[in-house]
């Protein structure tokens, strides 16, 4: 049996936090957005982490499938990025003149990514995505976007809906909202909105929170991308959660489609800030008239961290280890639940599964579920899908299943 | 403009004047004004709600339309409703004019209560059993505000769009608790608390309610502390959560 943890350090730390930080913890981490349910079963700060793993402020160590929401995907601490982002760091990182290295980094993307002949650098998933919305208005000249509802595609108040405290009609009012997986809908908004729809924006497949995960239907993509080249109308790929856990060369590669633009952010460097717009040679010019820079945004040493982090994905297969350790994983886990006597659902690809009890369709019995993983130190969170990186081991995967048997024995316990 | 008439109205017709039954089951001050006094008063209000308040045996019902009343007060716009919650509009009868005496009287007092319990002094609130009464009041007009705002509310509308179907229960720890059914986007108070819910908020007790109703306190902070508990579908609390910004819009 395993230790159930408590976290006195976490929670006094968080009560210091919330006298200088709004929220404590605000956005994707914090136990609100995070839905840390309850909060007493999570820890709020970590210490430090390594490979798989990551260590809380109270000295519990958590097989973590979180990975940060996404960026670890070689392990923590991956020896060969941080040899790679040590070096640049002593030539220099944050400098007057942009390194070379930022050249190296975009050759590398234009030769991996499928469907990109450039590559622009920022920092955040959210600065890509809204970059490329820009362009595709730049480019068309055109105002409408169209996206598929339960889509994540950053903070920007153009990714808001507009009840959202802070956004105004203005920000939204361009927004067109279809279901995922209905072209017809598509063909629908494109009929009503002729010559007027600047871009289609989504993610690879729908890994929106609280919903099970839908992968495209057979030929939902190239539909799109017909309609989108029919209509003149750019095709925007968010890749920034998914983007190579499934393909190296880029989810829209994986799906047998090619995007216009593409996103790129977390897995790109294993941890180091750095996120890429790529695109096809004709948006380049576009792309050059856009007023949009930031102050670290062409720092050499995540530059230097991306190439090595993609070098090693490249030596691994990343994507094909992602999916069989997954795999491995999501199959281990609802042979557990059967066992147990409950109904899980793993669904998304393996390498980003998500989970689901569905027992109860008011998912509390789920929360009560993660919320017992979670104390014997596997980091699951209930609403969001998760990620696998490279560094797990058989072992922890059998720990994993272990733990979640022990989980699911303590809410069969309190039923 | 942030906020409209009409759904202003709907507020003050359910979500304001509709506490007085409440009131009434929990204010012995409140039970005393009433007595034993008969009176049933139709509100209509032409573009707006429609509703009677129903006094007798000590008690009060509110009841859709206003049709089947002793008294009724006709109001010309939703405006004009407002006026009178605000007390810049003397309303005048249609019929019922025999029953003057207990709507200029034991009603105006009861509206005078409500208003004390719903706006306190600080010194009103420090005495325990108003601040207990005050807070299940005001916990009930906001639950009740968010189901008509989301009915209502052009941007409420948007958010009881993305509600699924089922039950949200707001409550305060060992105290009063209040339900809302979600069907198609529809939002509705239910009388009573089912056993089975979709979803909930918590809070920890009557203190923390009220510092979050009076905006002292932040709710997303709060969840880290545990002084506000969130379970089940979290969708349904995250959408209620957005109406109920709106909520300190119009109350305010």
């Amino acid at each position: 049996m395993h230790e159930v943890y408590t976290y006195p350090n976490s929670q006094s730390q968080f009560l210091r936090a919330t006298k200088v930080i709004p929220s404590g913890v605000y956005g994707h981490l914090g136990p609100a957005e995070g839905c840390f349910i309850p909060v007493e079963a999570f820890p709020l700060f970590g210490d430090h982490a390594k490979g798989s793993y990551v260590w809380d402020i109270d000295g519990h160590r958590f097989i973590d499938y979180m990975c940060a929401y996404g960026p670890n995907i070689l392990g923590y601490n991956d020896p060969d990025v941080d040899e790679a982002a040590r070096k640049q760091r002593e030539k220099g990182d944050c400098m007057t003149s942009p390194s070379t290295v930022m050249i190296d980094f975009a050759e590398l993307l234009v030769d991996t990514v499928a469907s990109a002949d450039w590559a622009f650098f920022a920092k955040n998933g959210n600065d890509v995505t809204s970059m490329a919305v820009m362009a595709a208005r730049a480019y068309t000249h055109r105002k409408k976007i169209v996206f598929f509802k339960g889509y994540y595609h950053g903070v920007s108040p153009w990714t808001q809906k507009i009840d959202y405290p802070g956004i105004i009609e203005e920000d939204v009012i361009n927004n067109i909202y279809i279901p995922w997986n209905d072209t017809q809908a598509l063909e629908r908004v494109f009929a009503e909105n002729r010559g007027e729809i600047a871009a289609v924006i989504g993610q690879p497949y729908m890994h929106g929170n609280f919903m099970d995960n839908q992968l495209p239907v057979n030929g939902f993509w190239q539909k799109v991308r017909k309609l989108c080249t029919d209509n003149s109308t750019l095709l925007i790929v968010d890749d920034v959660r998914a983007g190579f856990r499934l393909d190296i060369k880029g989810s829209d590669h994986y799906f047998g489609f090619e995007a216009d633009l593409i996103c790129f952010c977390k897995a790109l460097a294993n941890g180091y800030n750095v996120s890429a717009l790529c695109g096809k040679d004709f948006l380049k010019n576009t792309i050059s008239s856009l007023s949009y820079t930031g102050s670290y945004w062409l720092s050499a040493v995540p530059f230097a961290a991306g190439i090595a982090c993609i070098e090693k994905m490249k030596k691994l297969n990343c994507p094909q280890i992602l999916l069989d350790k997954g795999t491995k994983l999501r199959t281990e886990l609802m042979k557990a639940a059967v066992e147990a006597g409950f109904d899980l659902r793993v669904t998304g690809m393996p390498s980003l599964f998500y989970l689901r009890l569905a027992d109860d369709d008011s998912l509390m019995l789920h929360q009560k579920w993660i919320a017992e993983c979670v104390r014997r130190g596997v980091f699951f969170t209930s609403h969001h899908n998760h990620f696998i990186n490279a560094s797990l081991t058989d072992a922890d995967i059998a720990e994993t299943v272990e733990i979640a048997k022990e989980a699911f024995d303590e809410v069969r316990s309190k039923m | 403009m942030m906020t409209d008439a009409a759904t202003l109205a709907y507020i003050n017709l359910y979500g304001i004047l509709g506490a007085i039954p409440a009131m009434l089951e929990i204010s012995a001050e409140a039970k005393k004004i009433l007595g034993k006094s008969a009176c049933s008063i139709g509100f209509a209000v032409k573009d707006g709600p429609s509703a009677t308040l129903s006094f007798a045996g000590g008690r009060c019902i509110l009841r859709e339309g206003a049709d089947d009343c002793t008294v009724k007060l006709p109001f010309g716009s939703p405006e004009k409703f407002n006026g009178l919650i605000d007390g810049t509009v003397t309303p005048v009868p249609t019929k019922g004019f025999t029953k003057l005496p207990f709507l200029l009287g034991k009603f105006t007092k009861l509206t005078d209560l409500l208003t004390k319990y719903l706006r306190p002094s600080e010194e009103d609130m420090a005495d325990p059993d108003f601040a207990r009464i005050s807070t299940t009041l005001m916990f009930g007009v906001i639950t009740r505000a968010v189901c008509q705002i989301g009915n209502h509310d052009r941007i409420g509308k948007a958010s009881a769009s993305y509600i699924v179907d089922g039950v949200i229960r707001l409550g305060i720890e060992n105290g009063p608790a209040f339900a809302i059914q979600a069907k198609k986007s529809r939002l509705a108070p239910l009388p009573k608390v089912p056993e089975k819910v979709t979803s909930m908020m918590t809070f920890r007790d009557m203190d923390t309610a009220r510092a979050l109703f009076d905006g002292k306190i932040n709710a997303v902070a709060s969840i880290g502390t545990g002084d506000v508990r969130m379970a089940g579908m979290i969708s349904q609390i995250d959408n209620v959560n957005r109406i109920l910004d709106r909520v300190a819009l119009y109350l305010a």
